[in-house]
């Protein structure tokens, strides 16, 4: 299961901003990208229909905007960033078609994580869902590509717009409430 | 802390989590299919093409505002500097069209109102008496022969 970052292709890039290549070249990052934004999309929903979805809306945006990827910043940071968006923005509609505050919102992926179909059995994989699930919105995010991914902090930094500090802070609490969760449910 | 990393690290970053099967081979190719042409390419040909005309009209347009205003700026500058030949000594043609019976006629005796200019007679003093002894023939309606207008009255 390739759920690792792909390296930077300098190569591909310049293919992307090419019109007579970039069509060829997409398909490639979509390749290369696909599952990684999933993992991740579908770590913050908890749903593999919502992830799928999302997965799709994410490769429309980079391609509807395409023109406007200089090259500047890398093409992982940018492909994570608009799915970060895609997840955040689901999140907070769902919590308002469902009429939820943010803090019913564990109870609610507690409940799609027991639901879920595409699950191995693994239960200290299960739990540990769980308790993520627990955790504040950006925690989450933070916990899952710094544990999951194995991001570094400076590529973090840049997605989300956080200082290092803070996401490492971020980070180290994240594993403290997943330790008293572990605790609180033995 | 050490339970913190020995949970962390018993669960060895496996999420549990798994996709219908064949999900990553045939995305893909769907997301592909839903795709449609370059952007660029769309925008291209939403936007019409530009002819030479259409590219530098407004730089013709700019040019012959400029030219005006030069034009402009010299007519005045020329009336400024020669207004003296705009003088009837200066002028053969408005000395000529002058001195033509015709034109005064019609261009300025036309012009003036002969009740005004009555008005001013007798404001001078000037009666229609002295008036009948000029070159000017002076007809009083009330010694016409079938009397139908009696002006007596009438204060001119």
């Amino acid at each position: 299961m390739a759920k690792t970052i792909p390296a930077e292709d300098p190569e591909l890039v310049e293919r992307l901003r090419d019109p007579s290549q970039c069509r060829a070249a997409f398909e490639k990052v979509i390749r290369l990208y696909q599952e990684p934004l999933y993992w991740q999309i579908r770590r913050m929903v908890e749903n593999h229909d919502d992830a799928a979805d999302l997965l799709q809306n994410v490769f429309m945006k980079a391609w509807q905007s395409i023109d406007n990827f200089r090259g500047d910043a890398k093409l992982s940071t940018w492909l994570y960033k608009i799915a970060v968006n895609e997840a955040m923005t689901h999140l907070a509609k769902e919590r308002k078609r469902l009429s939820m505050s943010i803090d019913d919102e564990d109870q609610h992926l507690a409940n799609l994580i027991e639901a879920d179909e595409h699950i191995d059995g693994d239960a200290l994989a299960l739990k540990l869902r769980k308790a993520i699930a627990s955790l504040p919105e950006k925690q989450r995010l933070v916990f899952n590509m710094r544990y999951y991914d194995e991001m570094k902090y400076e590529d973090m930094s840049q997605i989300l717009g956080t200082s290092v500090g803070a996401l490492k802070a971020s980070y180290h609490l994240a594993a403290k409430k997943i330790e008293q969760y572990f605790d609180e449910h033995d | 802390m050490d339970k913190e990393n020995d949970i962390l690290t018993r669960a060895a970053r496996r999420d549990g989590m798994t996709v219908p099967d064949g999900f990553f081979d045939s995305f893909p190719e769907l997301m592909m299919s839903k795709l449609g042409e370059h952007p660029a390419l769309i925008a291209e040909r939403a936007t019409p093409k530009l002819s030479t005309w259409m590219k530098i009209r407004p730089f013709v347009y700019l040019a012959a505002m400029f030219a005006g205003i030069w034009l402009m700026l010299n007519m005045f500058t020329f009336i400024g500097n020669n207004h003296d030949d705009l003088s009837v000594d200066n002028n053969p043609i408005i000395a000529r069209a002058l001195s033509s019976d015709s034109f005064v006629d019609d261009y300025y005796l036309y012009d003036i109102d002969e009740n005004e200019m009555l008005d001013d007679i007798y404001d001078m003093g000037i009666t229609p008496e002295e008036l009948s002894d000029s070159t000017f023939e002076f007809n009083d309606p009330s010694e016409s022969a079938d009397g139908a207008y009696d002006y007596s009255e009438t204060q001119i």
